[in-house]
Parts: structure tokens; sequence; C-alpha cells
């Protein structure tokens, strides 16, 4: 099983995860920008961050034979917060680089004015920058969220085709597939999704547009999600080209209208420990 | 485009008066002119030599020339022996002054160096009283350059005492490594006399060269001949002088040809256009395999035009490169990462880096540099770091403050790059030798560490062998490079 995790925040996530990943067929991923649990105080905060992203946490992950890229913007919840809204203004210097493939995650937490504004701002940059948007949908008022999503979308010039909207559920998956845009289900423990609600959508809606993601982070989640979704989907009847579509072919054409995916294999990859000075990932310490 | 500056010696001018000379070499295209001070060339006997000091600084301004000062006229100070006295010989006091004004005038007429040798040794001297001799008399010329922050630069010089550049090398060494004392390589020398050829030697002096001459020589033959007469490769050595990050002047140096001045020095320079052509085909180095010495892809001209036009362009230029040129690295067979060599992407961003330079210059240009490293990605730091060498010296602090930036980062991309030319140029002492050691921790080849032989001291090899014993205690595998590092005895 090959796997494109289209939704990961790798930077709460341990060495020992990314090699469980690599071992059950994860080899490139995706890391939108997101809050990070505590509140952001300040521009250089995000800034920092998105340095790691396109980075620190590239290299990092290219030491366990994996392709990182990830999505840059404020995220909706700071969106709030006009200490945090000035990133905006540095934003296009980050939208041209490499291993940036959308513009992520947007949207709304509150729906409040200012999240109008910003959710805009950063649909009008992704034209700009021919890029992808990546847009969250709201943990609360979650279906009056994603409506508001579809028709924010709609009005912002972005082709539906160049839009996917996360973390869908039952109620929800209805009126993005209808407005064209591309469907991303968070697969977790005991929240948002699981893999046999999964596999139930998968069936009545079908495999086109459909993305699976494990949207691990510092909460309770997990990185093998995408495998093990894969897995329910086997034991439910579906082929091994129904999980290769849905598992890497799906987010590979989506984020691949960014033109910036590298899916080539990484040359030399060994995740043997004697590469890097003992220690299986570069810390610069001690022997 | 290459970061170093063509010149022409006013030595080859012998017959013109100096503003003429000038002005015909800056009306070639030249940019640089290695000045030879001489009786009638800005005579530092000369009793007005201080308003004609000031006044050729203004005119090299005016003519937008760059400048090192020679000290190699040969009857300025004896008009019966040639290039006599020298630092070596029994009455040294008359070169010694003489360097010491060469040193006022450079200073006054903003020049890059004073360039000097260091004379024939006489058979009645002995090599150690000569060697006693060159110590003294540089100490007392750097004694001059030093408050007025003049760098030196020793050529070592066919039949003199310095001979070969390891014996530059090795003076330089025993004096304790002064930092304003360069080097200053004639690239007809190096296939006159050195064990290897002008490129390698280039390489070998790389952080130190301060000063370059150009001709073309026979091996065993000192005699400056004119490009493609001899058995010089101009265009790998031209190559070389770009991939070691050399910005100062290189100027042609052939002081026999001035009966013909004028069209031998416009046929130089059209050797040196053709041999810099961009994209020669790849040749083979060494017994390597093939390997690219220039980019030169038709997005890079249209953005080194775009940069041109409007320096801002270069903040969405510069991380589009990788996408645009490619990433492959300069030489896959031996170094597949591209840590030792760089990469194309490297070369091209410091095309680009070159040409913002021509014009942006002071706080704006020290600005942008900062922003692009401050923003870069992975590979536009990378890009950064690697290009910093053919900036001006204007940069040379910021460049600073991002070479130690990327020291405390764990990419080993990052780290190998700061540790070339530039970094080896201007880290202190004890932050390069954290470097190096660095490099052994993360796994950079210390073939990426610029200047390795000549840097290494006895505390790195404290700290390598302390590192050694440790990673022995734990039961783990010495890197091959550090077992190297401390077989070599300096």
């Amino acid at each position: 099983m090959r796997i494109f995790d289209p939704h990961i925040h790798m930077t709460s996530r341990t060495t020992d995860d990314y090699e469980a990943m690599y071992s059950v067929g994860v080899r490139a991923l995706v890391e939108p920008a997101f809050w990070l649990g505590q509140p952001r105080t300040s521009v250089a905060s995000f800034t920092d961050y998105f340095d790691s992203l396109i980075g620190w946490e590239r290299f990092r992950a290219a030491q366990f034979g994996i392709r990182h890229h990830c999505t840059i913007a404020l995220n909706p919840k700071e969106a709030n917060d006009p200490r945090c809204r000035e990133v905006l203004d540095v934003l296009p210097r980050y939208l041209a680089k490499d291993g940036v493939v959308a513009v992520g995650e947007v949207g709304y937490d509150s729906m409040t004015p200012e999240e109008d504004e910003v959710l805009a701002a950063q649909l009008a940059m992704a034209v700009e920058h021919e890029l992808p948007a990546l847009v969250h949908t709201p943990h609360r008022d979650k279906l009056a969220g994603t409506r508001r999503t579809v028709d924010v979308v709609r009005e912002s010039g972005l082709a539906p085709g160049r839009v996917l909207v996360d973390h869908l559920n039952e109620p929800t998956v209805a009126v993005v597939a209808d407005s064209g845009c591309w469907m991303g289900f968070s697969i977790y423990p005991d929240t948002k999704m699981d893999e046999q609600r999964m596999v139930a959508i998968l069936r009545e809606y079908g495999t086109d547009r459909m993305i699976v993601n494990s949207a691990a982070d510092w909460g309770r989640s997990d990185p093998l999600k995408t495998y093990k979704t894969g897995l329910a989907m086997l034991e439910a009847g579906f082929d091994e080209s129904d999980v290769d579509k849905v598992l890497w072919q799906n987010p590979v054409e989506f984020y691949g209208q960014s033109d910036r995916l590298v899916l080539d294999e990484l040359p030399g990859f060994t995740a043997s420990t004697d590469t890097f000075a003992g220690n299986s990932v570069l810390r610069g310490g001690g022997a | 485009m290459s970061a170093f500056h063509l010149g022409y010696g006013t030595n080859g001018f012998a017959n013109h008066r100096l503003d003429d000379a000038l002005r015909l070499i800056a009306d070639l295209g030249y940019t640089a002119v290695a000045l030879t001070l001489d009786h009638h060339h800005l005579d530092p006997y000369d009793d007005d030599v201080l308003a004609e000091t000031d006044r050729v600084a203004r005119l090299l301004a005016r003519l937008g020339l760059r400048c090192v000062v020679e000290t190699g006229a040969r009857y300025l100070l004896d008009p019966s022996r040639k290039h006599h006295p020298t630092l070596v010989c029994d009455e040294p006091a008359a070169r010694i002054d003489f360097l010491r004004r060469a040193v006022r005038i450079a200073a006054e007429l903003d020049a890059d160096c004073v360039s000097f040798w260091s004379g024939i040794r006489p058979s009645s001297v002995n090599p150690e009283l000569a060697w006693r001799r060159m110590r003294t008399g540089v100490s007392t010329v750097l004694d001059e350059a030093t408050p007025l922050g003049v760098r030196l630069g020793l050529e070592p010089e066919p039949g003199m005492f310095v001979e070969r550049l390891a014996d530059a090398l090795h003076l330089r060494a025993d004096l304790g490594e002064p930092e304003l004392l360069g080097i200053t390589l004639d690239v007809g020398h190096c296939v006159a006399v050195e064990p290897q050829d002008a490129p390698a030697c280039v390489r070998e002096a790389a952080g130190l060269l301060v000063n370059v001459q150009l001709d073309d020589m026979r091996p065993g033959v000192h005699e400056h001949l004119e490009f493609g007469e001899g058995d010089l490769d101009l265009a790998a050595t031209l190559a070389a002088l770009d991939e070691v990050g050399y910005t100062g002047v290189a100027a042609v140096e052939l002081p026999r040809h001035s009966h013909a001045a004028p069209d031998v020095a416009a046929t130089a320079i059209s050797a040196l256009r053709a041999a810099m052509v961009p994209d020669r085909a790849p040749r083979t180095v060494e017994g390597e395999v093939e390997w690219v010495t220039q980019v030169d892809h038709p997005w890079l001209v249209d953005a080194e035009d775009r940069v041109r036009a409007d320096p801002a362009a270069i903040a969405t230029l510069f991380p589009a490169v990788g996408r645009k040129v490619g990433r492959a690295p300069l030489r896959p067979e031996s170094d597949p990462q591209g840590l030792v060599h760089g990469t194309v992407d490297d070369l091209a961003r410091t095309r680009l880096l070159t040409v913002l330079a021509g014009v942006l210059a002071g706080e704006a240009l020290t600005t942008e540099i900062a922003q692009l490293y401050r923003y870069g990605d992975d590979a536009e730091r990378r890009g950064v770091l690697r290009g910093l060498g053919a900036l001006p010296e204007e940069v040379a602090g910021t460049g600073l403050e991002i070479v130690r930036d990327a020291l405390r980062a764990n990419d080993i991309r990052l780290v190998a790059a700061a540790m070339g030319a530039f970094g080896a140029r201007h880290l202190d002492a004890h932050a390069w030798r954290h470097g190096v050691l660095k490099c052994l921790f993360v796994g950079v080849p210390l073939a990426a560490v610029a200047d390795l032989d000549r840097r290494a001291d006895a505390e790195l090899r404290r700290m390598v062998s302390d590192y050694a014993d440790e990673r022995r205690a734990a039961g783990r595998d010495v890197p091959a490079d550090a077992e190297r590092l401390l077989e070599v005895r300096s």
C-alpha cells in the first residue's frame, strides 16, 4: 500500500511516528500550517513556524524516506487576533516556496466578520499564486459553516476543483459533493471520522474526489489512520486499485495542481542509524 | 557573469603615461587595473606624491577601475641592479621603506591590496637567514598596514626565495596567519613551477587570494606569454576562480609586451571573454566524470534581466530557481548530495545575487540579502550561503551573521554551505573550529570545508581527538575524515 497523507502535523510527532509511517507505506505527506494549541501572540511565531515547515521538518522527514510538503496560511482561529493578522503581509514570500503546495488551512472557526475577511483574502492569494486551497470546516456549527464555506469559495473565483474542503462527516459531505470541491475526511481515534464510517461514505459516494487523512497532531490522534482506513476498505471489499486511488492518486492529483509535488524516491535513503553519527535524527548533540 | 574583476597591469603599458594607460585599459572594457608604482607611474618618492595619489584615485573612480598596487618595478630603488634591494638581501631597509610607502598609497587609492615578492636569495645568504629576514620584513610592513586596514598579497615568484604557493603559505603560517596577509597568485607561474595546475592552485589558495595575475606560460620557463601561447587552461582557471567565489582583481600581467600594449590588451580581453562564455561543454577534471561549471538556462538569463530592471523581483525569482533550472548536484559522482561542490540551483542563485549586487549597494543590498536568507527555504538559504563569496565586502558583516545562523542549524546542507570559502575567510578561529567539529558530527564530508589544511590548528586537532576518544569509548566508529585530520601534522 503506498500512502500519501494529505493532512498531518508532523511538527507535533516523533521520529517513531515517521518510522512507523514509512513501514506501512507512507512515502509523501502534506503538513498544513495550523495553530499550535497555545495561541500565538506575534507574527514572529508564525514565521519561525513557517520556516520550520519549509526547512527543518522537510529535512527531518527526508531522513525517514518521506517526501514532505506543506500548506501555508493564517488559520481561522487566529484570524480573530489582530496581533496575528499582520502575518498576511508575509504570506506571499512563503507561497512562492518549493515545498508549499496549497494555501491552507483557511476556513471558519467561529464564523466572525474577521474570519470572513481573512478567508476571502487568502483565497484571493491562492488565485494569485496559482495554488490550490485547503479549507478547514469548523468544529462547532459544522453544517452551517460548511455551507457558508462553499458559498465563499464559489465567490472567490477559485475553481472548485482546486479546493479541498476538509474534516467532513456524514451531515456535511453532500454539500461539498454537490459543489465540485474535493472532499477531505480526517480519521481520528474518537472524534471526527473513524475507519468504518469512512468506508460507508465511500460506498455511498464512490471514490472520486475523496481524500482521507490522519490529521494527526499533538492531540489524541493516530498517524497510521490512513493505513488503517486502507485495510478497512480492503476488508469491506474494495480492491487494491480503489485503495490506491483514495490513499495516493487522489491527493497527488489534488496537490499536483500546484506543480510543486516532488514524489520520486529519496536518493540513497536508509533509515540506518549509522548515517547520522549514532542518532537516528540529527540533533547536533553528543555521540 | 563572473564575480571577479578583469584588469590589466600598468607594467604592460610601460611606454605610456599613466593617465593614458588607465584610459586605454578602461576603454577596452577592463574594470580593474594592477598599478605598478614606478618612477613614471605614481612615483612614491616624488615630492608631490600625496597630491598625485589623490589625483589618480579620482581618475580611477571616474573610469570605474578597481585597483591593486604592485611593487615589482625593476629599477625604482636601484638604477643599476634590477629589483634590488629585496627583503632577503643584506640591506633590506629601502625595500621595506618602499613597501610601507606603497601601503599608504594603497590606503589612499582604496586599493584591494599591496602585492609584493621576496626577491632572489643571494648565494651568500643561507635559507635560514633569508627566512628570518622575510619574517622581519613582512612583520614590519604589516605593522604599517594594520592600522590602515590594507591587505598584503605575497606573490610566489619563480626563481625567488618564496618561489611556490606552498612557500608563501608556509611563511604565512609561520607568522601566525596574520589576517591582512594574503596571497597574490600569478596563474602563469603555476604552469611554470608549481607541482599542480593553476585551477588546483586557485582552489588551494581560495580564501586567501587577494590578487590574481593572468598570463600564459610554459612548464619550467618563466616567460610571460599571451593567452594561448603556453600551456595554461585559461577557461578552467577562470572557472576555478568562480568556483571558489573569488571577487577581487584578476589582471593581465604582460610586462614585456609594452611595445604593443594597446593591441595586446585588446587581444587579451577577447581571449578572456571567450574563455568565460557561459556553459562551455562539460569537461573532465582530474579523472572525474563530466561536471557542470555554469548554468545557462533561458529562464535564468531572463531572471537576471528582470533583477537588473527591478531588484525587488529577486524576492519571487529566488525561490523559483530550483523549479526552473533544476537541483542536480554539480559533481554527482563524487558528491551526490552537492554538499561539497553545490548544486545547479546553488550556482544559478549565485548568479542572481551577483546581478543584484550590480544594481543595489550599501544598506539596500545588505537588507535584501538578509531578507532572502531570512525568508528562504533550505535551498534558498544554501544559495545565499554559497553566494556570499561573490558579494562585495560591504555585505561581509551580514554574511557573517548568516553563516553563524546556518551553523546553528542541523540541516547538513546548510552546515556544509556555511563552511565554504566565505566562512573560512570570516569566521573567527573558535567558531570555525566548532563548525568543523559539527561537520564531523552530522556527517558533512570535510571536503566541504574550505581552507581546512590552512586553518586546521592544534586546538582543532585537540577537539577532534577528544571527539574520536568519545566515539571509541562508546564503541562507535571514528569518521574517516576525523582520522585523516588527526594524521596531518602541521
